[in-house]
């Protein structure tokens, strides 16, 4: 998504699905997943559009839909090429747009030339009809938006499906539109302020990666010494390079290969705060990895199921962590908006907030001094979380965070009922401000984006084209700037790149002052903390991170437009040969990660058959952790059920209700209920991944602390997902996974 | 001041997405045992394209009450505004009120190695009992008492789509046919 717009966030936001004719809803289940957002999809449907739900599983969200069609898992790419090329076909494409906005179309064309609908019907399985009657009722609504979620982002091919759709909605023009864009619906609560904050392997804060430069830009944010920095690492390299990922880390335990890519050592050590271990594929290589650590930390409210799984007598460690209602702070919404979140009562028990854990632990290592010198008078006297706030927001400009502030925040949260709940429009005394001040916000006098890449708004009031996020002109000599201007921009200009210190003077016809040419000196929009650059553009209406086109093209990547690749363990066979996966990769996120060697290594779908479908439960958050606690949840879904077609349940010798045991590629197997159900297609089968306490058959219920055992309790299907990780990303493929059912 | 209110619960089959927000805000709410379920949301048609529905029901607080009707200790009494209550002190748990209920409503708590029935426990649309309004005895046999505090019911004020509307029967009654009008032929 980044690599094609600019930003990866939700373009739009949940309210403005209502100004939608059509809502193309693939890969994603927001009736169970968005329980609340789901209203406006439906208050969409009742002033008119169209709801449109391609999913393998007849979810609860598809019940609402007026079009559904049931895909092959795997198969998201093929299935919108299907409708690329329909739609260049049947002339339904805004050509005027493409041409001003666009770079890369005649790459997408080339490629999607391929997918005839006798073609799409075949890799997809969804009628050509089907198809042919979705892609006309999607191209011809307008405004229509798209909306995805993990049924995208959990394949090798992940970041091929997502860049999918926004071509998709770049070629009907529906990007940067009231009721377009790609709306990418977040799981949790805070997960766009994680990814803003970089809980990621690959990068500072804001996105800003791992080079010298960004190392610099924070330890000046930060107060620290460069070379300081660098004697905190064990070589100077290792600050630059891409670190484990969530699921890598397991191969640095297991795999002594993976070493010389992590300075010759493998890892021996693990602190794990608030993350769900068992929502990621082969649980028995992160409990074989766990057991193998010299050091475990669970910082959790509850008993993390990890904790139990692994079979750890010595050496882990949990540390009760507070709940969000016992502190305060900043919580970044799916549509990029943050709000501030007040404490309701003091942590109970013994357990403590995650800040004071961490600043415990950077005392006892010994660099809190440090960690906390950008804070309050850099003596350790500082607010919390006010001047934590302070300090991200004003070393975030990538995303432009300088005009989110504490203040804004608490006035907006203490006065939600003064924006209207669809537009998200202050009103009164907040006329001006969008709810949330949705990034980028560029200063204290801006609204805040409600819409990324609109251009018909001027920049003050969150207008925007597509970000100049990599060289303004294309390999092949094409220009990468936008050829319409932002409305209303002084200058005339239309496309620019950038704004930096060099170009500044040029794109706004303003001179700087000396002393404003002193304080900005190599600086860019992103890295002028003194927001002279940002505030020179803005009054010149020009968007900082620039105007240009977006792009259909990623020159730079293996797939430089998105290729169909049948997933590692297909239910195809047939099909391989002529869409293989990947080579192999060498160091992906530091580990050794397989791709056409695990795709070649036998027939699997000869003894794998099926393929198992996973999701969430309505009732059930994530691994289920803290919701399986919770005894009225655990009553609504006190146990995992296995969703068979009667017909195929009844070929396997089954009766509803019957346990059976599912066998993954893995050689692991699960025992669970089986429940004869229509959602399903005859060879695929589905069942929540949002259980544990019982692994491969066996109740380990004795492993939780007396007390604190969950009431619901039952296999988690992530024990026999089949393996397989994104190219770019190292997202688990927990999508496509292949399975034999047999009577238990 | 409307003297023929009547107060009743609407589920919009076209909002409704089985979220279960409404029961388990209802079971928080009032403390309920496991079992005892004064809400349900129910499926029908699972897995048919294009005809599934969910639907969630509790009590209904019908105007002639079948329960009230068949109930031999006359627990059951019907307040002004419709809402339908009854006298756990009075109720034998005979479960004749669950047999002339259409919507399955009265719940009964079962004790004991021979499954005793335990006075009969339903929804009060969040207005308590007989006992002294907000009193320690209503609130431990009945649950919350939000009507006399002019709060909606729990399980309405949690809706996540606003399928489950509560009111009188006016505004109920103008509140749906606002949305019908808008879905039009979209119905």
């Amino acid at each position: 998504m980044a690599n094609t717009l600019g930003y990866g966030g939700m373009t739009n936001h949940l309210g403005d699905i209502q100004n939608s004719k059509c809502v193309f809803i693939i890969g994603a289940n927001p009736a169970v997943a968005h329980p609340v957002g789901m209203v406006h999809i439906l208050r969409a449907k009742e002033l008119g559009a169209k709801i449109i739900s391609v999913d393998p599983h007849y979810s609860r969200t598809a019940t609402k839909a007026d079009l559904y069609a049931r895909i092959r898992p795997g198969t998201d790419i093929a299935f919108m090429y299907g409708m690329i090329r329909y739609i260049i076909k049947n002339n339904l494409h805004d050509k005027e747009y493409i041409k001003n906005r666009v770079y890369g179309f005649e790459e997408t064309i080339k490629e999607a030339e391929h997918y005839t609908p006798e073609v799409v019907e075949d890799i997809t399985g969804v009628p050509a009809k089907l198809m042919i009657e979705i892609t006309e009722t999607m191209a011809r609504a307008k405004p229509a938006t798209l909306i995805y979620n993990q049924g995208l982002t959990q394949h090798s091919v992940g970041t091929g499906n997502t860049r999918q759709t926004a071509i998709l909605q770049l070629l009907l023009g529906n990007l940067g539109k009231p009721g377009g864009g790609c709306n990418i619906l977040r799981g949790h609560d805070n997960v766009q302020g994680a990814s803003d904050m970089s809980n990621l392997a690959h990068s500072l804060p804001g996105y800003y990666g791992l080079s010298e430069g960004a190392w610099k830009y924070f330890c000046n944010n930060w107060k620290v010494d460069y070379k300081w920095m660098q004697s905190r690492f064990k070589t100077p390299e290792m600050l630059h390079k891409t670190g484990y990922s969530v699921a890598t880390w397991r191969f640095g335990v297991l795999e002594e290969k993976n070493a010389k890519n992590n300075s010759g050592t493998m890892i021996r050590g693990m602190m794990n705060i608030g993350s769900g271990l068992s929502s990621i594929s082969l649980t028995d290589v992160t409990k074989k990895a766990m057991e193998k650590l010299e050091l475990c930390v669970i910082v959790d409210p509850y008993v993390n199921d990890m904790a139990a799984i692994a079979d750890m007598k010595n050496d882990l460690f949990m540390l009760p962590a507070a709940s969000q209602i016992e502190t305060s702070g900043t919580v970044t919404a799916t549509n990029r908006a943050t709000q501030w979140r007040n404490q309701v009562i003091e942590p109970m028990y013994e357990c403590k907030t995650d800040h004071e854990i961490l600043f415990e632990l950077a005392k006892r290592i010994g660099f809190y001094d440090e960690m906390v010198r950008a804070m309050g008078d850099g003596k350790g006297n500082f607010k919390w979380p006010e001047d934590a706030t302070r300090e991200y927001t004003q070393a975030i400009r990538s995303i432009g965070l300088q005009g989110v502030t504490p203040e804004r925040l608490k006035a907006q949260s203490d006065n939600w009922h003064m924006f209207d709940t669809k537009t998200l429009r202050g009103k009164g005394p907040f006329k001006g401000e969008y709810f949330g001040l949705p990034w980028p916000c560029w200063s204290e006098k801006h609204t805040g984006t409600p819409i990324l890449y609109n251009i018909d708004a001027p920049v003050m009031e969150g207008g925007m084209g597509f970000r100049t996020r990599w060289t303004p002109t294309a390999p092949n000599g094409e220009s990468l700037l936008s050829e319409v201007a932002l409305e209303g921009t002084k200058s005339g200009v239309k496309g620019h790149d950038h704004i930096t210190a060099a170009n500044i003077e040029a794109l706004t016809g303003v001179k700087l002052t000396d002393k404003e040419k002193e304080i900005v000196k190599g600086k860019t929009w992103s890295t002028d903390t003194s927001n002279i650059l940002v505030d020179k553009a803005l009054a010149a209406g020009l968007c900082p991170f620039g105007n240009g086109k977006a792009r259909t093209h990623v020159w730079e990547w293996i797939d430089q437009v998105p290729k169909h690749r049948e997933p590692l363990h297909s239910p195809r066979p047939d099909l391989i040969a002529k869409y293989p996966t990947y080579k192999d990769k060498e160091n992906h996120y530091r580990a050794f990660i397989q791709y056409e060697s695990r795709q070649n290594e036998k027939v699997w779908a000869k003894e794998f058959p099926m393929q198992l479908l996973t999701g969430r439960l309505v009732s059930h958050l994530g691994t289920g952790t803290e919701s399986r606690a919770a005894i009225y949840l655990a009553e609504i879904a006190p146990e995992p059920l296995l969703e068979i077609h009667p017909d195929k349940g009844l070929e396997l010798g089954l009766r509803d209700g019957d346990m059976v045991w599912i066998y993954g590629t893995n050689g692991l197997r699960i025992k669970v209920k089986s429940k004869f159900s229509l959602r399903v297609g005859y060879d695929t089968a589905s069942m929540p991944y949002t259980f544990s306490g019982v692994f491969q058959g066996e109740s380990i219920v004795g492993r939780y602390p007396k007390g604190l055992e969950p009431y619901a309790l039952g296999e988690g299907s992530n024990t026999i997902i089949s393996y397989g990780f994104d190219i770019v990303t190292t997202t688990p493929e927990t999508k496509c996974t292949l399975c034999r059912i047999e009577k238990a | 001041m409307t003297t023929n209110v009547k107060m009743e619960f609407y589920c919009d089959d076209k909002r409704c997405i089985d979220c279960h927000g409404c029961d388990v805000a209802c079971k928080e709410a009032h403390h309920l045992p496991v079992g005892v379920n004064r809400r349900r949301v129910v499926t029908l048609n699972e897995g048919i394209i294009g005809k599934e529905k969910f639907i969630s029901i509790a009590c209904q607080h019908c105007i002639d009450a079948p329960c009230e009707q068949v109930c031999p200790v006359d627990c059951f009494y019907i307040r002004a505004d419709g809402i339908v209550l009854h006298d756990k002190e009075k109720c034998i748990g005979c479960g004749y009120c669950l047999y002339a209920c259409p919507f399955g409503a009265p719940q009964f708590p079962v004790s004991g190695i021979y499954g005793q029935r335990g006075a009969m426990d339903k929804c009060t649309m969040c207005a308590g009992g007989p006992e002294e309004t907000h009193s320690e005895a209503e609130a431990k046999l009945y649950g919350q008492n939000r009507i006399a505090e002019g709060k909606v019911p729990v399980c309405a004020a949690m809706c996540s789509t606003k399928a489950l509307v509560v009111g009188d029967s006016a505004s109920v009654s103008n509140l749906i046919t606002t949305r019908v009008m808008r879905r039009g032929s979209n119905l």
